[in-house]
């Protein structure tokens, strides 16, 4: 009771894990594959590309032993066109998670189907295992782990990105800010009658959980408890009219499979 | 609601005005009329939990009657709820009660408003996303080259100063929350540029 722990990641956790995230690099020396807990690493040779986990690729970065290729998504035109997209033509909504990787089917032209998709033998990777940050990834989506992944970017890798560091920075601080508004204007619409109290987080990394991880969780918690009355009194009359029509048989879970109609899902 | 909540122990502290239905014998020093008996109708104001429970309980006699009936309080009063229903922003809550949202929950449990339900709703969140914009601003001062951008955007020292001090216990704790998701992202932020 003395000193609660806070829910969820604390911001240097979260990091933490992001340093899990693939990324591509460029070595300038030779080194074998490493056996790391988290499987092998591969094997480097000069001039050909490699993905290595970020926290391995920083500290060869640290020693100059490779030079880190940034993401697609962290150029500037990619950056622009995000806060473009949330500024101007979805003012309400986070901008789009990075879609799963696809490919065409060969079976049926014209098709894609999501890798690991149908087939057991490939594994659906979910995002410290997608290559969402390798040179890979597609432009124009940002990541889970974007905010974290660029932070630390900048400040070890800023002579990769093509010296445009501060445009990059600028762009990066106009998205969180953008994002952050959308975040408090989502506890507005908790309250908007009719919308049942819904706020889709679609879209949000994981740095920015963190931070509104608190007042999320409060401001859903107080509207319950103002609604608690309302709603017990709801269930309460339901429930008779349930009884009084002769159907007993749906008992409590009425009210139920009622709200989730409201919430308009 | 845990036993020993000190905030749900202060709210159930709250007076709120009730009427009593009967003579009660040996009450009267509650009207300030001691050694008669409380008469019908007399007002009191009696904190939440004791007029809770009379107003729960009845008499048992052959016409049921409760013990009291009670009146919204005037932090709930129709002027409080026309304010907050004009704009939820310009409504110094703590003003009315410190614990002005455990007192209208407790109140909404008792007497069946479904009007101020909806107008609480609406004015808690309106608030949150009020106090999400200050705990963002207010406290950052030790970023270097943003003292100029906090000082514009947001009167601190004027209305913003005034709304946080007339937050009600539930909307301070919110702020806290959102305050400390704040500082700590500006404290992460700021400890990777230092490595």
């Amino acid at each position: 009771m003395a000193l609660p722990l806070p829910l969820g990641l604390t911001h240097s956790e979260v990091a933490f894990v992001a340093e899990m995230e693939l990324v591509t690099v460029v070595p300038r020396q030779r080194l074998e594959s490493i056996d790391l807990l988290s499987g092998k690493t591969p094997p480097l040779r000069p001039p050909h590309r490699a993905d290595l986990p970020l926290w391995l690729a920083l500290l060869l970065k640290k020693q100059r032993r490779a030079n880190i290729v940034p993401p697609p998504w962290l150029h500037p035109a990619s950056l622009a066109d995000i806060v473009h997209r949330e500024t101007k033509v979805h003012p309400h909504a986070f901008s789009e998670p990075m879609p799963t990787a696809s490919r065409a089917r060969q079976s049926q032209p014209g098709y894609a189907g999501r890798i690991g998709g149908g087939d057991s033998s490939e594994v659906i990777l979910s995002p410290p295992f997608r290559s969402n940050c390798t040179s890979a990834a597609p432009a124009g989506y940002l990541p889970y782990h974007w905010l974290e992944v660029a932070e630390a970017l900048i400040t070890h890798a800023s002579d990769d990105l093509g010296g445009n560091t501060s445009e990059i920075r600028g762009l990066l601080r106009d998205l969180v800010e953008v994002r952050a508004a959308k975040m408090r204007d989502s506890a507005e619409t908790l309250g908007a009658e009719g919308q049942g109290g819904v706020v889709s987080l679609r879209g949000v990394g994981a740095m920015e959980l963190a931070e509104n991880r608190g007042f999320v969780l409060g401001v859903v918690d107080g509207v319950r408890k103002i609604g608690g009355a309302v709603e017990t009194a709801r269930r309460e009359k339901e429930e008779e009219m349930d009884l009084g029509g002769g159907d007993g048989g749906r008992g409590g879970y009425g009210g139920d499979g009622d709200s989730d109609d409201d919430m308009g899902i | 609601m845990s036993y020993y909540d000190i905030d749900s122990i202060l709210t159930d502290a709250e007076k709120i005005p009730c009427t009593f239905q009967l003579d009660i014998p040996d009450l009267g020093y509650l009207d300030n009329t001691p050694k008669q008996p409380l008469k019908a109708g007399t007002k009191v104001n009696l904190p939440l939990w004791l007029a809770e429970m009379l107003v729960i309980a009845n008499t048992g006699g052959p016409d049921n009657k409760t013990f009291v009936t009670f009146d919204l309080p005037r932090a709930l009063g129709n002027d409080v709820v026309q304010a907050l229903k004009a704009d939820p922003r310009a409504v110094p809550l703590r003003d009315q009660s410190a614990h002005f949202y455990g007192l209208a929950t407790h109140m909404m449990d008792l007497s069946e408003e479904q009007e101020l339900g909806s107008v609480l709703r609406k004015t808690f969140v309106t608030r949150a996303a009020e106090i999400s914009l200050h705990a963002r601003k207010v406290g950052g001062v030790s970023t270097k080259g943003k003292g100029k951008e906090e000082g514009s955007n947001l009167g601190i020292g004027g209305a913003g100063e005034e709304f946080l001090r007339g937050l009600d216990e539930w909307e301070r704790k919110l702020f806290r929350k959102a305050h400390d998701g704040a500082k700590s992202g500006k404290e992460w932020m700021d400890s990777i540029k230092k490595n």
